[in-house]
């Protein structure tokens, strides 16, 4: 009789540490990382040689291990080394993870040295407003859709999922807006304020989404500050202090 | 032969020289309207009319901000419309007439333009468009809305612009800016425009 009882108690007990460790994993959210560029897509090149990949990829590691560190999140890269991925492939990791929100890290080119300073983008739809009323309508609605979609089947996704960025727009604005709060008070850059265009990265991913600039690998002095450890930490700690507060903000949904 | 009737070949030859040497230099100081621009008429009979022209706006970089920077420009319009695209895109590829910096890449070529009833016009580069293009989302956005938003600004007939490379779509220059859809023009970039980084969202 006593050992019924102790053995029904341990089944009961195993019973509620399996369904724990079954229901936790489920429950915590996705962030998903994404490191510019990669393999033979090189990105922008510096006056010194450096390329955008290879700065884009650390700066993407050390987010991830400060996002892991302080917060009970999984963190999943679209790369982790230096290989081509696709740009559709991206946004589908991020689809396919239930991303809860993407950040892609990059770094900026433009003609001349002068250009300066970090910025942070969400997407334009470059749609006229109807348009865009309707696209955020359509995708707003098409959610249970995207969810019938089953595992093995990533093109139907892909394609249900070409403009999901539309329903996220003011959450990709916020998050946008707290990243980019945080980058020009760590870093002491002038304030660009928050940019909007049509990125392809962005279309077609289905949660709040951003793309960070972290610096101008065009310019010289930025180039060299791009390669130390420091920068780089300093850029990650940036983008983990918004991401944060976005997330504090956003708890509940 | 002596020398009082020598003197004025010699005055005519030499008036023939100042001539000569003003044909060849005047004019060139003003490039921006085509030497062209006075052509012989059909009849050939050496008689000389005015050809059409009007201004149209091209925009160029600076180092000194990320915006598009307005040059003016003249071009025939007794020519057809996609031909006046293809002379605004030759000019914006001929680069700046002051100091600004290209937004499109050494050595694109124009290839070909499509009209489309639906207002959106296909224009094809050159590879080069990519391959020589710099990277970077600041470069690649200057480059796509140097292109859409002259051909908008310009031509009443042009709502949108396809980009195409090598005579396909590309999916970006160098993994940015979507080339994917037809582009609307983006005139908050240009210099003084509107910033309009926070439109009213849905
Ligand atoms: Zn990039």
């Amino acid at each position: 009789m006593r050992i019924k009882i102790i053995k029904a108690a341990v089944l009961i007990l195993a019973l509620v540490f399996v369904s724990r460790l079954s229901v936790f994993p489920q429950d915590q959210k996705t962030i998903v990382i994404d490191p510019g560029h990669g393999g033979l897509e090189v990105g922008a090149k510096g006056k010194f040689g450096n390329l955008e990949k290879n700065i884009t990829l650390p700066i993407s590691l050390k987010l991830k291990s400060i996002i892991e560190r302080k917060l009970a999140y999984r963190v999943v890269l679209t790369r982790d080394r230096d290989v081509d991925v696709s740009l559709e492939r991206r946004s589908a990791i991020a689809n396919n993870n239930k991303a809860f929100v993407f950040i892609s890290i990059h770094a900026n080119g433009y003609p001349g040295r002068n250009a300066h300073g970090s910025e942070t983008y969400f997407l334009n739809l470059n749609a006229t407003d109807e348009e865009a009323r309707r696209l955020a309508y359509v995708e707003n609605n098409s959610t249970e859709l995207s969810q019938v979609a089953g595992e093995h089947q990533d093109d139907i996704m892909m394609i249900l999922w070409d403009m999901a960025q539309a329903a996220y727009l003011k959450q990709s604005s916020q998050l946008a807006e707290l990243i980019q709060h945080e980058l020009n008070t760590l870093l002491r850059t002038r304030n660009r304020g928050v940019k909007q265009a049509p990125f392809k990265i962005l279309t077609g991913v289905a949660c709040p989404a951003v793309l960070v600039e972290v610096a101008f690998i065009s310019n010289p002095d930025e180039e060299r500050k791009l390669l130390t450890e420091n920068f780089q930490n300093d850029v990650a700690e940036a983008i983990y202090a918004g991401l944060a507060k976005y997330l504090e903000r956003n708890l509940d949904r | 032969m002596d020398t009082k009737r020598l003197v004025p070949l010699v005055a005519l030859f030499l008036l023939l020289i100042v001539l000569v040497v003003l044909f060849f230099t005047g004019g060139k100081e003003k490039r921006l309207a085509p030497d062209t621009s006075v052509a012989v008429s059909e009849s050939g009979e050496g008689v000389i009319e005015e050809r059409p022209t009007k201004t149209i706006v091209l925009y160029f970089l600076s180092d000194n901000d990320y915006r598009l920077h307005p040059e003016e420009r003249e071009i025939f319009t007794d020519i057809p419309e996609v031909d006046q695209v293809k002379q605004t895109l030759e000019e914006l590829l001929n680069g700046s007439l002051n100091d600004g910096l290209s937004p499109l890449p050494e050595e694109t070529r124009l290839r070909e333009i499509f009209f489309t009833p639906s207002g959106v016009v296909y224009v094809d580069f050159s590879r080069e468009l990519y391959l020589n293009h710099m990277s970077g989302s600041a470069a690649e956005i200057a480059t796509v809305f140097a292109i859409v938003n002259p051909l908008v600004r310009n031509f009443e007939s042009i709502q949108r612009v396809f980009i195409l490379v090598e005579g396909t779509e590309r999916e970006t220059l160098n993994g940015h800016i979507d080339l994917t859809r037809p582009l609307l023009p983006r005139f908050d970039l240009i210099v003084g425009g509107l910033l309009k980084n926070f439109p009213e969202l849905p």
